[in-house]
């Protein structure tokens, strides 16, 4: 089986290709040490095999092991995780590859890139990346067939392994529509930490302004029946109680059950695709009703915030109501929400006058807006930056800012003026996509608002920077202020730009829901589409078996040759009957022999069976080479041939 | 490679291991019955298993599967679905590299003792290729060919060195690991197939002197003058010796020049005169001066207890006399 040695360096090469695959599919998951050093191997390896270059011995062979298991350790403080384990499987496989021998040891480097391939679907599913996978997975395919034959061509070795590949594909969609999916978690890995992105705990003017420069979505919405107007599009996200005179903070958590609500018009139903953002907060509406899920908590201040942060895409279905009435908390949470701001006079002195004016809250919480819209303040991303007293100086002196800066200035004006008040985060509108009839809510929508407490209403939303820049509350920043973003965000926003982005998103979106978040609920969903009644795991199987047999089926009609020869006549027939029976015999007729040569042979080789079978031998090459044969000639022939009784060869030579 | 690891082993492993091979042997002997050829391999005498790397493969989608579970992670489920399928279509190509294979013919070129001897196996004649057949015998190496569509191939079955005697080889393993190498497919052949082991050319004893007839001419020299017959085309096992060069390099077809030398003078190798005590030792000095004899274009007779054959010469009688070596003292079967 070994290949002639010219040859061995093709099988390696094929075997560090598919390695390399794996490598680079990590490349910007792991360490770059690691890569490195990995391929480094490669290299060295494929120079020693061109150079007779040194190559370490098993004693140094083991030490780089030892050492490089130590610098993982070292770096990642344990092997367990699924960045460690895949490091230094990573760079165990590197090693291996150092010394390659045979074919055993080339195969092991292909199952390398397979496992490197795996760690990376398990740790990445963007669409993007699936023409990587798809391509590591060919040129893993490939280099078995290349390893097993390394006289094959480049392309004739990913041909063989592409075939295959496609052949398998219906038989990969069967299993993966219908394998039965049991929750997982047998064990746990634990993962290493990712960013975490999105809206914080706290708000100060900066954070938003980082936020609004990011054109990654946040979630996405599908609405159950029409969707609700753009400007009523407030995506709740973290309440801010808690204020230094510059960030806004969520104070400490606090166990309080929100009182249920009293709707002031029709719900709103619809299914939020959360992308991950390694944070707790869960967005939905306004109000949302309820809490979606079991993992999720409705706060007091009707936040929905996640017992994990989140990891994965995720999605739950959601109610809000747009307009409602909340019932009176206990006055002494309310009063947690009066705290006035530290210094600012003026902004003091301003509420001191509101409030002597208005005859009561909702007539000072106009009067305040109404400052804002008169006073001169305009809406900017580049604001000028703000002394220790924030407040006075946007509202006396700068003049212009973003939400953040109104939402935090309006919430301290109105505490100061003794009317309960907080600071709501979250984001604004979205982006409809007419392709997969979605909305897509972007971090770059993220916004502030206000709400106050009044006592005939409850807690209302307020928002300065709709007085300030009507227009926000229809589009989003980027087309409100395209001049303060990069060039390559204004250039995402060229209408034809914006199209193609939102089939891709759309393609996005079907993948990240259809595919990569298909799970056993799906799989049950899918049978009943089919007209299955009640399924449970038991349809999936024979739904997985029936599938798994029809392929089959359809891969043996496929790929097996029908062997199709011409029918002999009756005497030919009868001939090769004979010929069988002395082939049992003993006596096999070799493809150039002609009867009566068989004759001879047999009288030499086999004397024992020659009286019995040299005057048929005779008498076919009469009939067949003679002045013709008639019917019966060749009936009492066969006839013949049909008596004949020669016996068996016994397999065992005497 | 594997024997020493076995001689390390206590016996009775080995003992079971060669009993169970013997019983699944004669099982399937029993199943399949004698082939005759020509024979198309059919489903029920293919026999496939994954390979080793095979089972590695087994393993590693194993743990594939377990990880996509774990994670719940549709991604990595569906790489390991994808492969599993190419596993399961790599199992019906290795399976379909054999299935329908038509076997021509087989045959084997006699040998000399002591030197390596083939079974030649023609394959093919239909119009799938099929790459990477090998075949061996039990417990030899393989050898391996590679069939083209719509033409035939020959197969050499590697035999190892043999004693004198007719060789028969009474079981044949075809195999093939196409394409990827994670299965092996195969298939016993059990077919009289015979090689003729011819004793070994050995001895220093000069060669009988020839017995001189009357009419032939002495020179002064007291040579003998070889009689020029004429040219006749290249045969193997002529002599480089009497190959017409000058012929050759005016591009005429390799000729040997042939000389009536050895039609006067005939010698007879005779089995029992020659002087010495063993038989075996006695049929490679035979051999020795047949193999010299022929070389030279002398003609040659050969007696051996009970049986004489003629003086002659040419390849064909080479092969009668030294396959009589080869059959001497044979069990009559």
């Amino acid at each position: 089986m070994s290949a002639a040695p010219d040859l061995r360096p093709r099988a390696l090469a094929w075997s560090a290709a598919a390695f390399t695959g794996g490598v680079l599919l990590q490349a910007d998951r792991l360490p770059l040490w690691a890569t490195a050093v990995s391929l480094l191997a490669v290299a060295w390896r494929l120079a020693a095999e061109r150079r007779r270059l040194w190559l370490p011995g098993t004693l140094q062979r083991a030490l780089l092991a030892l050492a490089l298991a130590a610098v993982v350790l070292a770096r990642f403080h344990t092997l367990n995780g699924l960045a460690a384990g895949t490091t230094l499987l990573m760079l165990m496989a590197a090693l291996k590859l150092l010394e390659t021998r045979g074919t055993r040891d080339e195969r092991i480097l292909v199952g390398a890139g397979l496992f490197l391939l795996l760690a990376a679907c398990l740790d990445r599913q963007d669409l993007l990346r699936v023409p990587l996978y798809v391509a590591q997975t060919l040129l893993c395919c490939g280099a078995l067939a290349g390893i097993a034959a390394p006289q094959l061509e480049l392309l004739r070795a990913l041909r063989l392994g592409g075939r295959a590949l496609l052949l398998a594909v219906p038989l990969a969609l069967v299993l993966f529509l219908f394998f039965p999916r049991f929750a997982g978690g047998f064990w746990a890995i634990p993962r290493g930490d990712a960013a975490s992105t999105g809206l914080g705990d706290s708000m100060d003017p900066g954070s938003i302004m980082q936020l609004i420069a990011n054109y990654d979505p946040a979630f996405r919405v599908r609405f159950h029946g029409a969707p609700p107007p753009r400007e009523t599009l407030y995506w709740r996200g973290p309440v801010l109680h808690e204020f230094d005179g510059h960030a806004w903070r969520r104070g400490p958590e606090r166990l309080r059950l929100r009182a249920p609500l009293e709707p002031l018009g029709a719900p709103v139903r619809y299914q939020v695709t959360l992308e991950p953002s390694q944070r707790r907060w869960w967005f939905a509406l306004e109000r949302p009703e309820r809490a979606p899920a079991g993992r999720v908590f409705l706060t007091y201040d009707d936040q929905l915030v996640g017992t994990e942060p989140v990891a994965e895409p995720l999605s739950y279905e959601a109610v809000s109501y747009l307009r409602s009435r909340s019932p009176a908390p206990p006055p002494a949470q309310l009063r947690e929400d009066l705290t006035p701001p530290p210094g600012n006079p003026r902004t003091r002195a301003l509420a001191a006058t509101l409030r002597e004016r208005a005859p009561n809250d909702a007539a000072l919480v106009a009067a305040a807006l109404d400052y804002l819209r008169s006073g001169g303040f305009s809406y900017s991303l580049t604001p000028a930056p703000l002394s220790a007293d924030a407040v006075d100086d946007l509202l006396f002196r700068t003049h212009e800012g973003f939400c953040g800066h109104y939402a935090s200035a309006f919430v301290a004006l109105m505490r100061a003026a003794q009317i309960p008040a907080r600071v709501v985060t979250g984001y604004l509108g979205g982006e409809w996509n007419p392709i997969g009839s979605y909305l897509v809510v972007r971090q770059s929508d993220a916004h502030a608002w206000a709400e106050v407490w009044l006592a005939g209403s409850g807690w209302t939303r307020v928002d300065p920077t709709a007085v300030v820049a009507p227009e926000r509350l229809h589009r989003g920043v980027l087309d409100l202020l395209p001049d303060a973003f990069p060039t390559r965000e204004r250039l995402l926003h060229s209408p034809w730009l914006r199209a193609l982005f939102a089939g891709w998103d759309a393609a996005n979106s079907w993948w990240g829901t259809h595919v990569v978040k298909f799970s056993y609920e799906g799989q049950l969903d899918l049978l009943r589409r089919l007209g299955v009644r009640a399924p449970d795991a038991v349809d999936l199987g024979r739904a997985f078996i029936a599938g798994l047999l029809l392929w089959l089926l359809w891969l043996g009609l496929r790929i097996t040759p029908r062997p199709r020869g011409v029918r002999p006549d009756a005497l030919g027939r009868a001939y090769l009957r004979l010929c069988r029976a002395l082939g049992r015999a003993g006596l096999t007729r070799a493809p150039h022999e002609g009867p009566l040569a068989l004759a001879e042979r047999c009288a030499i080789e086999r004397p024992r069976l020659a009286p019995a079978v040299e005057g048929l031998l005779q008498r076919y090459a009469e009939l067949r080479f003679g002045r013709g044969a008639d019917d019966q000639a060749v009936r009492d022939f066969t006839r013949a041939v049909a008596q004949l009784s020669l016996g068996r060869w016994s397999g065992a030579f005497p | 490679m594997s024997s020493t690891a076995e001689r390390a082993l206590p016996a009775w492993p080995l003992r079971w291991r060669a009993e169970l091979t013997g019983r699944f042997a004669r099982w399937i002997r029993a199943r399949q019955g004698v082939d005759v050829l020509p024979l198309r391999l059919e489903r029920r005498r293919l026999y496939i298993l994954p390979s080793r790397s095979g089972l590695a493969f087994c393993v590693l989608l194993l743990l594939m599967l377990l990880a996509g579970l774990n994670y719940g992670n549709s991604l990595a489920l569906l790489l390991t679905f994808v492969l599993s399928g190419f596993m399961l279509v790599a199992m019906q190509q290795c399976h379909r590299n054999l299935l329908g294979l038509q076997l021509q013919s087989a045959s084997a070129p006699p040998a000399f003792a002591g030197e390596p001897a083939a079974l030649l196996l023609a394959l093919g004649g239909e119009a799938t290729a099929r790459p990477r057949l090998a075949a061996s015998l039990p417990g030899a190496t393989a050898g391996s060919a590679d069939l083209p569509a719509y033409q035939g191939a020959t197969l050499a079955v590697p035999v190892p060195p043999q004693r004198r005697g007719v060789l028969r080889l009474s079981r044949v393993r075809l195999e093939t690991r196409h394409p990827f190498g994670l299965f092996c497919c195969w298939t016993w052949l059990h077919a009289p197939f015979e090689l003729l082991v011819y004793p070994a050319p050995h001895g220093s004893l000069p060669m009988p002197d020839s017995d001189l007839r009357p009419g032939t001419r002495r020179r002064g020299s007291g040579a003998l003058e070889d009689e020029w017959l004429g040219l006749r085309p290249f045969r193997d096992g002529d002599s480089p010796r009497r190959v017409d060069w000058k012929a050759y390099a005016r591009e005429a077809p390799l000729l040997v020049k042939e000389y009536e030398a050895a039609a006067s003078d005939v010698r007879l190798f005779d089995f029992a005169r020659v002087p010495l005590a063993d038989p075996e030792a006695r049929l490679s000095q035979l051999a020795r001066w047949i193999v010299d004899a022929e070389q030279q274009g002398e003609r040659y007779a050969l007696r051996l207890p009970g049986r004489t054959l003629p003086a002659q010469r040419g390849p064909a009688h080479r092969h009668r006399c030294l396959a009589a070596l080869a059959r001497f003292d044979e069990a009559p079967g």
